[in-house]
């Protein structure tokens, strides 16, 4: 009997000492200052069931540059927090089949992140263009791909440099057959010159059709709106039939 | 030619104005995408499949009222949109009506539709519709679109009749409509501002999450030698002290 009870002390004290290192462990883990665990994954209570939830708008890049580096630091994981919150409501909406209130909060705090990341960058730009000369991020180039079309490559960081790396070198000179390469460009190049055309076309062919039932549109206006369509060459078109106006 | 296609699918400034959506969750309602080009070295990479023509009616582009007009394989006879240089009606605006049985009378304009130069004015040009909902029939009087550009005349504040207008400036370098009969400003109404968050800018309630007034526009941005990592890393108390592999970008 003292064996069992020394054992259950044993475990009682071992079972405490775990519970208080865990809750040591836990003040360090979070630093939200209302704790609500896994609770903080989902909305406010009081919007469970509403069919709208009012919110503000999202930051602007006016409103992020006056903050210091420490506030976006710290507004960047309430953002996250929110949008985690949003996709976890939308994703529990959806289970239950039923209408996720102002889906457009989503769209604010990523528009609000967006911001926040593109004021961050400008920052590091600026310090990065007046320590090295340089914008401090991945740069990127136009070169021809594989099909002779432009193409944009974004360079990436590499341990060996590109003279002695084979498999690199390798990857570059994949090329398709320049005859291949010849016929394809010739094909696409006439598909986008006809496209082109097609457009160009439509878009004359409207500017009749809007001159025939307006007779007295704002030629201004149409000229802004169609800028390369010659509005003189479609009034001398046979297309052309303007109904009589009395006035 | 990528140009008119934006202005076909362009959504109107003054359409959207009252709803206070951003533009990022417009796009993302009103968007039908039947096609993606896979991830890989393709010819023309990116590149999507989706609607580019849709149908304006009286329902806003992000209502499933819209969608259902616009569903996939729907089309609609094309629809020839005069174009206009400026967007001259705003809501609160006092109208008189040109057209139609209602010829003559003035009203409000309480719903605008930028893509198809239309205005709703309040309680005119009306069309009385039956409705049977299981058996009890309701009949209800729904305003009819007015085209902005001859179907409507803006009214002069001064004398309340109806007159032609033009868009002027001022000394002080702000845009206006003028009354070309009189002369006299007529001014646009508080209500154009208006949505469906707060009537006007100062009168917004602020809700749980927002950010006060005062802390949004607190300046404690300090300039800085260091770059936003260098400086959450000092006051974090982070050292990095070991130095990076030589590494080369290409």
């Amino acid at each position: 009997m003292s064996l069992l009870n020394n054992i259950y002390n044993q475990l009682r004290i071992s079972h405490k000492y775990v519970n208080r290192l865990f809750k040591e462990r836990s003040c360090y883990i979070s630093t939200s200052p209302i704790m609500r665990d896994l609770m903080e994954f989902f909305d406010d209570k009081k919007n469970w069931g509403a069919t709208e939830v009012k919110t503000g708008r999202s930051w602007t890049k006016d409103d992020l540059r006056i903050k210091s580096n420490t506030d976006l630091h710290k507004l960047w994981y309430v953002l996250l927090k929110e949008k985690n919150m949003l996709y976890t409501m939308e994703h529990e909406h959806n289970d239950q089949v039923r209408l996720f209130p102002s889906p457009e909060r989503l769209d604010k705090v990523l528009d609000s992140m967006e911001n926040l990341e593109e004021v961050v960058r400008e920052r590091n730009r600026a310090y990065y263009e007046l320590e090295t000369t340089e914008i401090g991020e991945q740069t990127h180039k136009t070169i021809t791909g594989p099909f002779g079309l432009e193409i944009d490559y974004y360079e990436t960081e590499h341990s060996i440099p590109k003279e002695v790396n084979a498999q690199w070198q390798k990857e570059q000179n994949t090329k398709c057959r320049p005859e291949d390469v010849k016929s394809f460009l010739l094909k696409y190049k006439e598909k986008e010159y006809l496209q082109n055309k097609k457009q160009q076309r439509r878009n004359f062919n409207h500017v009749i059709g809007l001159l025939n039932r307006f007779p007295k549109m704002d030629m201004e206006a149409l000229k802004e709106q169609y800028p390369d369509v010659d509005i003189e060459k479609a009034k001398a078109s046979r297309k052309y039939k303007p109904p009589l106006v009395f006035d | 030619m990528r140009l008119t296609q934006i202005l076909y699918t362009k959504i109107g400034e003054w359409s959207k104005k009252y709803a206070n959506l951003p533009d990022r969750y417009i796009k993302r309602a009103m968007e039908q995408v039947y096609w993606r080009n896979p991830k890989g070295i393709q010819y023309r990479p990116n590149t999507v499949v989706k609607r580019k023509k849709f149908h304006f009616t009286l329902d806003r582009p992000w209502s499933a009222q819209f969608a259902e007009t616009n569903s996939p394989g729907r089309l609609h006879p094309k629809v020839f949109v005069e174009p206009i240089k400026k967007w001259s009606f705003f809501r609160g605006d006092r109208v008189e009506v040109l057209v139609g049985k209602d010829k003559e009378k003035q009203g409000i304009v309480k719903y605008i539709v930028q893509e198809r130069n239309w205005i709703l004015v309040e309680g005119l040009n009306c069309k009385l519709t039956k409705l049977d909902r299981g058996g009890v029939k309701i009949y209800i009087q729904e305003e009819q679109p007015l085209l902005v550009t001859d179907q409507v005349a803006l009214v002069d504040p001064s004398d309340l009749k109806s007159t032609g207008f033009e868009w002027r400036y001022t000394q002080s370098g702000e845009q206006v409509r003028v009354s070309l009969r009189t002369g006299r400003i007529i001014p646009v109404p508080a209500s154009a501002e208006e949505t469906r968050d707060y009537k006007a800018k100062g009168l917004y309630v602020e809700q749980p999450k927002d950010t006060s007034e005062k802390d949004l526009g607190e300046v404690t941005f300090e300039p800085t030698l260091k770059t936003f990592e260098m400086e959450i890393m000092d006051q974090m108390g982070i050292k990095e002290d070991r130095i990076p592999k030589k590494s080369y970008w290409y």
